[in-house]
């Protein structure tokens, strides 16, 4: 009985051991055979008259249709067939996520190993960073030598953000549409009240109170006068407007890049744009709420019902198809929004930022052996109709074109169509449309927009790109910015916030106390450092 | 003989521990050489063995920040909140259910409560502007309906504590009853039959019967939950946090967020993790010890 | 008496506040659902809470027609059952010596144990290792760093503990090995606390999706939550769009979303009503009866 069991339990306990061999054994497995693919695939490659691989970056959003990948699609293959092969490069996409490029791209970078040969972000900071800590290959001779179409697409302006201290150390994608924002009004609430189209910051305020004690959309007291909320596009436009005329001294050592767009913090007329910010709240004639709607969902809601008279927008944010604007009709009869400009100032123009001429900056990391063909493939997408054709697809089954513009088909067919899905991340030496003119490609853009809504967009377009003011571009980067880039962007949401909200009487008092707070972390460094790279700049 | 005789007994136990151990020395251990980026000066393209060291550097900066002390002090603060409300929850909740008389209302409950652990912060995020906004979020249009003056759940740093607790119970406190539930099983149903025939009040078996029956497990995860004092998850501050409350809901996550994955400043992030790593051992290693102590039982 | 009549009274209490609570927790589910069956014109109007307006299933066909939709949820099924079982195997087996107070080095493996609760290399090394285990873009960097968490190991310890140490020493006295006292003793008795924990083992890999941003580039290893991830933050996005001058196909509805949230909780939702068997009250004691 007892040897029995005994037997019994030896056998579990071989049977046991047996199970845990083979936990072993399958993650023996997994490791090996990965790497043998591995081993026998650069044998293969060996083999194949050396022909070299030139591995891109290309931004993965999760959205291939059926029978595409990020990195086997119709534009990859097009790619291959008449770039790669004719040149014996065989081309390789390495899909990066695009929520979280910059994570990755540094995890890739900081582990030395499978660094594509073409890299890029949006990220101005994590360029710079890579370029001063030496891991970016300086392009200099080699645009010359090997990417004439190139250089005379970007030109010397685009061309000039990606170098840093005299060397190319990017190449930054050209921007085909560089107006930012609009501002729009209820046209049919004008008419109500029989109100003039305002033109001037003091007619908007006359228009806000009447909206606000007339409430024309009869919303029941709901009316948002002023739609606001925590995103660039609201409150840029109001701020920038009170900004006043800087010298160019001041303009270079007072604003404060904080990632990608100039903060006006310490430009002269900034107090005077938040305490009129702060009237409009204490009226209560702007969004409550606005402090906690960093991602405009509640502005896009009240606009889509009715509940707010006048905002600040992307040019052309609210026309896309089932946008706010579209739903706007839909819920309130005869709702009619105008693009307008608005907000002016001490010289009656109508400030607003715009664009840098620029998109991504690509970068051919340091350890890359390939810099030659990376520049060759940049050179080709730059040359003769290669752009144009991975922009528009194919003519008479995705554009026809008219006026020499290409006019997307309204009911492509579905190959079609999903052909087209990526084409804007793998034409990545360009930002948008480009037909050779900033007039065309705004007329390219418009046409893509439903045709009831392309007029209003070439209104909003045409607003967007007046009196703009272009970014302050400094001969080397701020290393200050960098360092307290996203730090500041947090603080400055909360001194606008803070001093918006605050009693009348206390405006001072909390504007004081958030500037400090401001300066203390990382405004002050910035400032210093700007004033030393100015002097610096007017010494040579 | 004594030595042979020893392994002779126990070496089964160790053959169990081969593989488990070897996990932990290489993919726990194994990536630990990463700490040392908190002594160095980190640069992605040499790598962390080939970046120069720069001693104490970096930790003289950090605690020379004082965003650190804010969100160090925001970290203790929330953690403790929770540790007195979002801690006990669970442990009511799934007694509230273990005395639940109908089999399935149990069955059905115990599967909805924990739905909300499934749902992201992203959509979470959403819901709580939804519900709790000043300006019609549903909570103020009945309160401005019924004539009171709106509460700023969201945009009060007081208030908004409130909001906080309330979202972290209402997210984690159905999925915190899992584990209780299971202990609750070990409960021996005699000494509650005992107990009836002794004319004994629910809340007196609750207290004499089933509360010591799971004391091992709310020991256990109370001295784990004392060691994460000071660390603290990122999306709910994040997510429920916003500009207005940043007196309150900036905690060390997200401090490490911007300088660390924004910024790109790893150096900094390292420290700051180093920095919680050693308190949060430490606070373990003292819970431990003093739960030794007082009730006589430890995790380790 | 007066016992019995403040019994019915905790009960109804009992029943109706948790009642309240239950709808509480139902209620974003409900919402999601509603915006799931809803068109688009009311979710952007913030007309829809918890029943649909403009009841539609145009949703839920696109995603049940998306092929790699379907794809991504058998990889993640496969990959959290693998997962849960490996995770379970290795969790067991390092609680169970560590229970056994005799067991020479204990103390220090279990230090060793709990200090990763608190170190970690970082997401640079631990790349670098993944990498040089060549297990990149494999299933098994999802599931092999993550094998034992430490805190589950110490929740199965405690559990362990509280086994009566009666039986097992009886078992050993008739001779039995470790092995045996573990599978037919120990293990038959856990059975509550083995389910919630491959419970969470199950849930946290269905869940999780930051690691697969790291290690994963073939979109045939894709899981369930990074294609539900990156629907949901290319939504979050519109400035960088605006940034990034796309095109504005880039946008995905919200009743989408929402269908493939749906499609990608309920199954996962559904292991814990199955896994409630094994919540059996009292095995424990009719194990020391018998």
């Amino acid at each position: 009985m007892i040897r029995n069991r005994k037997k019994e339990t030896r056998m579990k306990s071989v049977r046991l051991m047996l199970v845990m061999l083979l936990i072993s054994s399958l993650l023996l497995a997994a490791c090996s055979s990965k790497s043998e693919q591995k081993s026998t695939g650069a044998s293969g490659k060996a083999g194949t008259s050396n022909q070299v691989v030139l591995s891109v970056e290309v931004f993965d959003r999760g959205n291939s249709p059926s029978g595409y990948t990020i990195s086997d699609n119709y534009w990859t293959r097009w790619v291959q067939d008449n770039f790669g092969t004719p040149n014996n490069i065989k081309m390789k996409y390495v899909p990066v996520p695009r929520s979280e490029e910059v994570e990755k791209l540094n995890v890739l970078m900081a582990s030395g190993g499978d660094v594509p040969d073409i890299v890029f972000t949006y990220d101005s900071s994590t360029f710079y960073r890579y370029a001063m800590q030496g891991g970016l290959t300086d392009l200099s001779g080699l645009v010359d030598e090997h990417a004439p179409n190139l250089k005379s697409f970007l030109g010397e302006d685009v061309l000039n953000y990606g170098k840093l201290e005299g060397k190319q150390y990017a190449i930054p994608a050209k921007r085909a549409n560089i107006g930012k924002y609009s501002s729009f009004i209820r046209k049919d609430w004008l008419d109500k009240l029989s109100l003039p189209v305002p033109e001037t910051t003091d007619e908007l305020y006359t228009a806000l109170k009447a909206f606000k004690e007339k409430d024309p959309g009869e919303t029941g007291g709901k009316v948002i006068p002023l739609g606001m909320t925590i995103a660039p596009a609201q409150y840029e436009p109001l701020i920038w407007s009170f900004i006043k005329e800087t010298t160019e001294e001041e303009k270079y050592t007072l604003t404060q890049q904080i990632g990608s767009r100039d903060y006006p913090v310490l430009l002269p007329g900034f107090k005077d744009a938040l305490q009129f910010m702060n009237k409009l709240y204490n009226e209560k004639l702007m969004s409550i709420d606005f402090g906690l709607d960093k991602d405009k969902n509640k502005l896009v809601e009240d606009i889509s019902t009715g509940k707010i008279g006048f905002f600040s927008e992307d040019d052309i944010n609210i026309y896309y198809q089932d946008g706010s604007y579209e739903t706007l009709q839909a819920n309130v009869d005869g709702a009619e929004l105008i693009a307008v400009d608005v907000y002016t100032n001490e010289k009656g123009e109508h400030p607003k930022p715009e664009y840098a001429p620029i998109g991504l900056y690509i970068m051919i990391p340091k350890s890359s052996e390939r810099a030659v063909e990376a520049l060759k493939y940049l050179d080709w997408m730059a040359s003769g109709d290669v752009l144009f054709n991975m922009q528009n697809g194919i003519e008479g089954e995705n554009y026809t074109l008219k006026d020499g513009i290409p006019l997307a088909l309204e009911n492509p067919s579905e190959e079609a169509k999903n052909r087209m899905y990526n084409a804007g991340d793998m034409t990545i030496i360009t930002n948008g449309q480009q037909l050779g003119s900033p007039e065309k490609n705004r007329e390219a853009r418009a046409l893509q927009f439903p045709p009831k809504y392309q007029d209003e967009v070439r209104a909003a377009m045409k607003v967007s790109n007046t009196d703009t003011i272009p970014p302050v571009l400094m001969d080397k980067p701020i290393e200050a910015q960098t360092k307290y880039g996203t730090t500041l962007l947090d603080k400055f949401h909360e001194f606008i916030v803070k001093t918006t909200t605050a009693k009348p009487e206390q405006f001072d008092t909390v504007f004081e106390g958030a500037m400090n707070d401001y300066m203390t972390s990382g405004g002050q460094a910035i400032l210093d450092e700007r004033i030393k790279v100015y002097n610096e700049m007017k010494a040579k | 003989m004594k030595f042979t005789r020893y392994l002779g007994r126990y070496w089964q136990l160790y053959a169990l521990l081969l593989l488990p151990i070897t996990y932990f020395f290489i993919f726990r251990y194994g990536p630990m050489y990463g700490i040392q980026i908190a002594f160095k000066d980190f640069n992605f393209f040499q790598g962390i063995n080939g970046s120069k060291w720069i001693g104490l550097e970096a930790f003289r900066e950090v605690f020379g920040m004082k965003d650190f002390y804010k969100t160090l002090r925001n970290t203790l603060m929330l953690n403790f909140l929770d540790l007195l409300v979002s801690f006990p929850a669970p442990l009511i909740l799934a007694i509230m259910l273990y005395e639940l008389r109908s089999a399935w209302f149990r069955k059905l409950s115990q599967t909805i409560l924990y739905i909300p652990h499934f749902i992201s912060w992203v959509i979470i995020g959403g819901i709580v502007y939804q519900v709790f906004g000043t300006q019609s979020g549903m909570i103020n249009n009945v309160i401005t309906a019924m004539g009171f003056q709106e509460i700023p759940f969201l945009t009060d740093k007081n208030t908004w504590l409130i909001t906080y607790l309330a979202v972290g119970v209402w997210q984690s406190a159905g999925w915190g009853t899992i584990i209780y539930l299971a202990a609750l099983t070990g409960i021996n149903k005699e000494l509650f039959e005992a107990a009836e025939v002794d004319g004994a009040t629910r809340m007196r078996r609750i207290w004499h019967i089933t509360l010591p029956g799971i004391k091992p497990t709310i020991v256990t995860l109370l001295i784990i939950n004392l060691g994460h004092m000071i660390s603290i998850g990122f999306e709910r501050p994040y997510i429920i946090g916003n500009t207005m409350v940043r007196d309150y809901s900036d905690v060390l996550s997200t401090f490490v967020y911007r300088i660390g994955l924004e910024s790109g400043q790893y150096t900094l992030a390292t420290v700051v993790g180093l920095f919680q790593a050693v308190v949060g051992l430490i606070f373990v290693l003292g819970a431990n010890y003093a739960s030794k102590k007082l009730a006589g039982e430890g995790i380790l | 008496m007066r016992a019995q009549i403040s019994g019915r009274v905790f009960d109804i209490l009992n029943a109706t506040f948790l009642g309240v609570v239950v709808l509480i927790c139902l209620a974003p589910f409900l919402h999601i659902l509603a915006i799931s069956l809803s068109s688009s014109r009311p979710i952007m109007s913030g007309e829809v809470s918890l029943i649909p307006v403009g009841l539609n299933f145009e949703a839920y066909k696109q995603v049940f027609s998306d092929s790699s939709m379907i794809r991504a949820l058998g990889f993640t099924v496969l990959l959290t059952v693998t997962h849960t079982v490996l995770c379970m195997l290795m969790t067991v087996a390092a609680a169970y010596p560590l229970t056994q107070k005799k067991l020479k080095g204990r103390q220090g493996f279990m230090f060793i144990i709990v200090i990763t609760m608190f170190f970690s290399g970082g997401i640079i090394p631990e790349y670098i290792l993944v990498r040089n285990l060549h297990l990149l873009d494999t299933m098994w960097a999802l599931i092999l760093p993550g094998l034992i968490n430490p805190f589950y190991l110490i929740i199965l310890n405690s559990f362990f503990n509280n086994i009566p140490d009666s039986l097992s020493e009886s078992a050993e006295l008739d001779g039995s090995s470790h092995f045996r006292t573990l599978l037919s003793i120990v293990l038959p008795l856990s059975l509550p606390v083995i389910a919630t924990l491959s419970l969470f083992y199950a849930v946290g890999r269905w869940n999780g999706f930051t690691d697969t941003l790291l290690y994963i580039t073939s979109p045939e290893l894709y899981p369930m939550q990074l294609k539900l991830y990156q629907m949901i933050q290319n939504n979050m996005i519109t400035e960088l769009m605006q940034m990034e001058g796309a095109v504005m196909n880039v946008l995905q509805p919200e009743s989408l979303k929402a269908a493939s949230v749906m499609f990608a909780t309920v199954p996962i939702l559904l292991v814990y009503p199955w896994l409630q068997r094994y919540f059996v009250n009292g095995v424990m004691i009719g194990a020391v009866k018998g």
